[in-house]
């Protein structure tokens, strides 16, 4: 059995290349080329004379240009007898061209190799390893990743849906870029994952899915699904840049290539009007352009790409990855009725959307984003170690600080070289890739994971306010101000891994409130799991969800007072608008320490007269409602809001800004 | 890459995306006109902006005549998306010598932990002779244009880097620039995250907001207090007395949070501390002895001005570090308008937020502004408009009666006590000069009445900052603008020269 099922369709996604000019939906519009053909050449029979021709094409190549590519490859379809020739005029121009345009010729290559494939395939098998990895290793990141896609779909781009080359040819280069069982490529994780399925692996094919979808959302910018699914995707992204364990990845690539299978594959099929300026003449010369066995979908669908939906059939299988029951993972998440022991294949879309919630039910990560295991790994570790890694380095890095001779005098700090890299780079090997942050030698996996964990809840946050609107805060008080550094969240470390400081503490503490109001949940009455229900405060549906657990339907964020289901996050807000953040903080404050402000440090009038006032909360109102400028009435509704704290809300309209 | 000889700096990919390939020790530096924006991505390799790294395979956007340098010390790959009216790479930064200050401060750092932990001294450090080492508490002085602000921005962004839990306190005093805050207010604010570049109107980082943030250095909270004005030289004893309340707050906070203390704090300054001529000069040496008496200085920073550096060493010399460093070739002359413009930026992020728009040609939706991966979601503020009665609100204005420079006063003079006069305003008089006037909200004064002294609301500090934008004379009401919900009934206000107008 091959590893590497068949795919179905033949033809490349029509987004397949994101550079312009190639596979752009504006470009790409068959039958018809908005572009003007080039007249065919007649050749000699002459090889030379061809191998000058093919050559002088080829230079033209110098972009990711969709018509130089196709014309090249019914060149090299015509000449098939040529097939050498053009096999390496390709290899030496992909060896000779500078680094940004080796892309383009890959593509070529590709396409060539794909669609006319006899006897191409077989030419470029014996020189395709070694031109794809110093290629690989010369061009920048981003042109990487695209050849990684690409070295994806070689794995079934045979026209019987095995790798493309021949599978020696294709685990050499896979091995070589992704790590193989032994030969592992630390450096391709930044926080180095040992594996035999290797993070970039996983990431490189959740790129490719991550594609599919944002290729719908460029055909349907508005949809919700799309977004979503997106979002859920590049978290899950992030998840994997920032390490997880061995069988974490091999549960998240499954999940994806269950994924992969099932995913809308309108993308390639959906095709732009042909536009105005459409050339008839070629287009009937492209219609016999039909690409060899199986002939794909479309004639029309030329180059390819490669990067089509994988259809049912190509679920790929890892030696290695861990079996795993995706039906069990997707049905815990989907209705009981709509539960099918082929879950893959109702609504697709949904899949995506499940994806993350299959995974937490899974265990595989936390509802935060966490990789479960993650806690327990670095727990396991810590005994065998004598010294806590954290402040062995910190003691390292002070130590090597101030073994530097630097005086601060403009003699020396202008005319030394300076070592600062060191202690910015060097010293601090993990860095996040979201927002750049490092994290020094021997910061434990439980510190990077707190980090990521914190981007993921704020996107998670940011996504949930939209409908509230946000404003500025009110600045604290001198007092809060003054002992700031004091706040003390039980346990809790600062956002980003560090010393915690007020507003990151404010914000912790915000969102464990969030979070506890957010698990709050009502059972739905039997027979009501498809009833849509709305909260009467925001109008806004609430969202049901199956516990696996007690296998009952509920619904999540929500509170059920005088017979209606409010969400919980909602009536908290509305019962509880005059106790605010700072009120919270200050009581935990004073509960938990002694604030004694001796007179004799009172130096000035200032902190005598503050100290003591009563403290008004100057903390952002929770209820602010709409996103444009809000208007109060002249009667001050605030005032009866912070006076009487059960009055309703403060009356509130829009008004364009 | 391997041939450094041969290859482009910068390279066209298409038509709106362009490919710098910048080698280690160089900066890309650009300039953005008025509403245009720019995306850079760093494509491959290390880079920092200011002092604040950023991730590979990111893009970032930067907008509102945003000026501002790539620099990589590894070399690095950037796509620049958009189109900058100036940009340029060099190979001639300041950033050696910046960064061989950083490690200079850093070892103060180390030493004054040491002594906190009480370890012994090291014996690696034979500089180690000082018995009773202290934090670095810098003093960065330059003249108009020399790049202070940035060289206290890089020095705080490396502090936060090194990873050592460092929590340096950034101060500005320069109440035509804003900080945090709006211009005409000088701030303290502790940072803990890399403070990132964007636009001109977030250069310290940004004060919090309810919205979710990435970055604490966009979740701010600073101790501000409001002069009211740009130019120093209009009420220097009331810069010098807010001065000294910002210093006397940092101490208390110091005095409850050891370990913070140690991270020192860096103080950017207005250019006119160090105008050397004529009649600033009186002033302006008492507000340099204001920062470092309030902020207990020990290091001077000059910044590329030989004049100044004589002077300060002269002055200071003998009892801390005085530093002449270099400026950077990159600081670009800003003219009075550009500054009048960003001015009105930042009144405008403070109250809505600022949210830039892609340029054309960024095919990804996935960007970051100032660090923050939604904007559109987390970067949009609402303001609240609301009608106040005349009586509501009680409104200030300090010492302006009698606002002829000091300068042409006798040291000494009797002015004393009017300058630093609050004086009320009356809205209903015509000419009170509030419609458009921006207005600091202070803390409510000490609840008790024997606690209470006449000068008391010079030393309250801002809360928040309000707009009047309509005034109703024959109802006596106006309308204000105010960045979140609360009451102002009762609270009282200070009116400076600042205006604004959406
Ligand atoms: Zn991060
Ligand atoms: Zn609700």
């Amino acid at each position: 059995m091959s590893l590497y099922p068949q795919p179905q369709s033949q033809g490349y996604g029509a987004a397949a290349f994101p550079p312009p000019g190639y596979g752009q939906p504006s470009m790409y519009a068959p039958p018809a080329f908005s572009y003007a053909p080039p007249a065919q050449p007649v050749y000699h029979v002459d090889p030379t004379s061809f191998r000058r021709d093919y050559s002088t094409r080829l230079a033209e190549l110098t972009v990711n240009s969709r018509p130089i590519i196709q014309n090249l490859s019914m060149v090299a379809q015509d000449y098939t007898r040529f097939a050498d020739i053009v096999v390496q005029c390709i290899e030496s121009h992909i060896r000779r061209v500078p680094q940004w345009m080796k892309l383009p010729a890959f593509y070529l290559l590709d396409a060539i190799s794909k669609n006319v494939y006899n006897p191409y395939a077989n030419c470029f098998a014996p020189l395709v390893v070694r031109l794809f990895l110093d290629t690989y290793e010369q061009v920048d990141q981003s042109t990487r990743s695209k050849m990684e896609e690409m070295l994806l779909t070689w794995r079934t781009g045979s026209p019987n849906g095995r790798e493309l080359f021949g599978v020696v040819p294709q685990l050499a280069i896979e091995r070589q870029i992704w790590g193989g069982e032994s030969t592992q490529n630390a450096s391709s994780s930044r926080f180095g994952t040992s594996s035999s399925v290797s993070a970039a692996q996983v990431l490189s094919e959740l790129e490719f899915v991550l594609n599919q979808q944002e290729r719908a959302l460029q055909m349907n910018p508005y949809d919700k699904a799309s977004q979503h699914h997106v979002a859920v995707l590049q978290q899950l992204r992030k998840l994997v840049q920032a390490g997880v364990s061995q069988a974490e990845l091999s549960q998240i690539l499954n999940q994806l290539r269950t994924l992969a299978q099932s995913a809308p594959t309108s993308a390639p099929v959906s095709v732009p009007p042909p536009p105005p300026a459409a050339r008839p003449s070629y287009a009937a010369q492209q219609a016999s352009y039909a690409p060899p066995p199986p002939p794909a979908p479309q004639s029309s669908s030329y180059p390819p790409p490669a990067y089509m939906a994988p259809t049912p059939s190509t679920a790929y299988t890892v030696p290695k990855s861990e079996p795993i029951d995706l039906a069990s993972f997707l049905s815990s998440v989907q209705p009981p009725a709509a539960s099918a022991s082929v879950p893959t294949a109702s609504a697709p879309t949904n899949n995506i959307a499940d994806l993350f919630s299959a995974l937490v039910k899974a265990g595989v990560v936390s509802s935060t984003g966490t990789p479960t295991g993650a806690g327990a790994t670095a727990k396991a570790e810590e005994p065998s170690k004598p010294v806590d890694p954290v402040k062995d380095a910190a003691r390292k890095y002070r130590k090597a600080i101030l073994k530097h001779k630097i005086k601060l005098t403009s003699a020396d700090i202008s005319k030394q070289r300076s070592h600062v890299v060191e202690f910015m780079y060097d010293r601090l090997p993990a860095q996040c890739k979201q927002c750049g942050i490092r994290f020094p030698d021997g910061a434990s996996k439980k510190t990077m994971d707190d980090h990521l964990d914190m981007h993921f809840r704020q996107n998670q946050k940011a996504g949930q306010a939209v409908s509230r609107g946000h404003s500025r805060c009110w600045f604290v008080t001198v007092e809060d101000w003054t002992h700031d550094g004091y706040v003390d969240v039980k346990g809790k470390g600062r956002a980003d891994g560090r010393k915690i400081s007020s507003s990151a503490a404010a914000a912790a503490e915000a969102a464990k409130r969030e979070a506890e109001l957010r698990a709050l949940y009502v059972v739905v009455p039997p027979g009501d799991e498809a009833k849509p229900i709305s909260c009467p405060i925001c109008k806004e549906p609430l969202k049901s969800e199956f516990l696996e657990d007690d296998e009952e339907w509920v619904w999540r964020n929500a509170v059920k007072r005088d017979d209606k289901i409010y969400h919980a996050t909602c009536h908290a807000e509305a019962t509880a608008s005059k106790s605010t953040l700072a009120v919270r903080l200050r009581n935990e404050k004073t509960g938990s320490r002694s604030r004694s402000i001796t007179p004799e440090k009172l130096r000035t009038p200032p902190k005598a007269a503050v100290d003591g006032v009563p403290h008004k909360s100057k903390s952002p109102s929770p209820t602010s409602p709409v996103r444009t400028k809000r208007k109060a009435e002249d009667d001050d509704p605030y005032a009866r809001l912070e006076g009487k704290g059960d009055a309703p809300p403060a009356k509130k309209f829009a008004v364009s800004a | 890459m391997a041939d450094g000889k041969t290859y482009q700096t910068e390279v066209n990919i298409d038509v709106n995306t362009r490919q710098w390939n910048l080698e280690a020790g160089t900066e890309y530096r650009f300039e953005l006109d008025p509403g245009t924006t720019v995306a850079i991505k760093l494509a491959h390799g290390q880079a920092e902006i200011f002092g604040a790294e950023l991730a590979e395979g990111s893009v970032y956007l930067f907008g509102f005549e945003c000026k501002a340098a790539v620099y990589t010390w590894q070399g690095c790959t950037i796509e620049v998306i958009g189109l900058p009216s100036t940009e340029y790479v060099s190979d001639e930064t300041p950033m050696h010598a910046y960064a061989n200050v950083h490690l200079a401060l850093e070892q103060m750092r180390v030493r004054a932990l040491r002594t906190v932990h009480g370890s012994p001294p090291s014996s690696d450090d034979e500089a180690d002779t000082d018995a009773n080492p202290e934090p670095p508490r810098v003093l960065v002085l330059g003249p108009e244009n020399s790049g202070k602000t940035t060289v206290a921005k890089i020095l705080v962004n490396y502090a936060v880097r090194t990873g050592q839990d460092w929590t340096p306190m950034l101060l500005n005093t320069d109440p035509g620039e804003g900080g945090w805050a709006v211009p005409g207010a000088i701030a303290a604010a502790p940072i803990s995250s890399p403070i990132q570049t964007s636009t001109p109107a977030t250069t310290l980082g940004c004060a919090a907001s309810s919205a979710p943030t990435h970055l604490t250095s966009n979740a701010l909270l600073p101790l501000a207090y409001w002069y009211g004005h740009a130019e120093t030289k209009r009420n220097p004893l009331l810069m010098d007395r807010l001065i000294r309340n910002l210093g006397d707050n940092v101490a208390e906070r110091w005095d409850h949070d050891v370990e913070s203390r140690v991270s020192g704090l860096i103080v950017d300054t207005p250019s006119s501390f160090a105008a050397s001529s004529g009649a600033q000069n009186e002033h302006r040496h008492a507000l340099i002895k204001a920062c470092v008496d309030a902020f207990k200085i020990n290091v001077i920073l000059v910044v590329g001005h030989e004049k100044l550096n004589v002077e300060m060493q002269r002055t200071y010399g003998n009892r801390m570090t005085v530093v002449k460093i270099p400026k950077s070739g990159g600081v670009v002359e800003l003219d009075a308008s550009y500054r009048e413009r960003v001015r009105k930026y930042q009144l405008q992020n403070y109250m809505y937020g600022k949210i830039l728009q892609p340029p054309p040609g960024l095919s990804t939706k996935m960007y970051l502004q100032g660090g923050e991966q939604i904007p559109d979601l987390t970067l949009n503020l609402a303001p609240v408009s609301s009608i106040v009665s005349f009586g509501d609100l009680t409104l200030y204005r300090i010492g302006e009666e009698t606002m002829a420079p000091t300068s042409a006063l006798p040291i000494g003079a009797t002015r004393v006590v009017s300058e630093m006069q609050p004086l009320l305003v009356d809205p209903a008089q015509p000419g009170s000069g509030l419609y458009n006037a921006v207005l600091a909200l202070l803390a409510p004064p000490n609840p008790d009445e024997h606690e209470r002294y006449d000068e008391e609301i010079l030393d309250l500090p801002v809360v928040g900052f309000l707009v009047v934008t309509a005034l109703d004379i024959p109802n006596k009401r106006m309308t204000i603008l105010s960045p979140s919900q609360g009451s102002l009934v009762g609270r009282t206000a200070i009116v400076g020269s600042f205006e604004w107008q959406e």
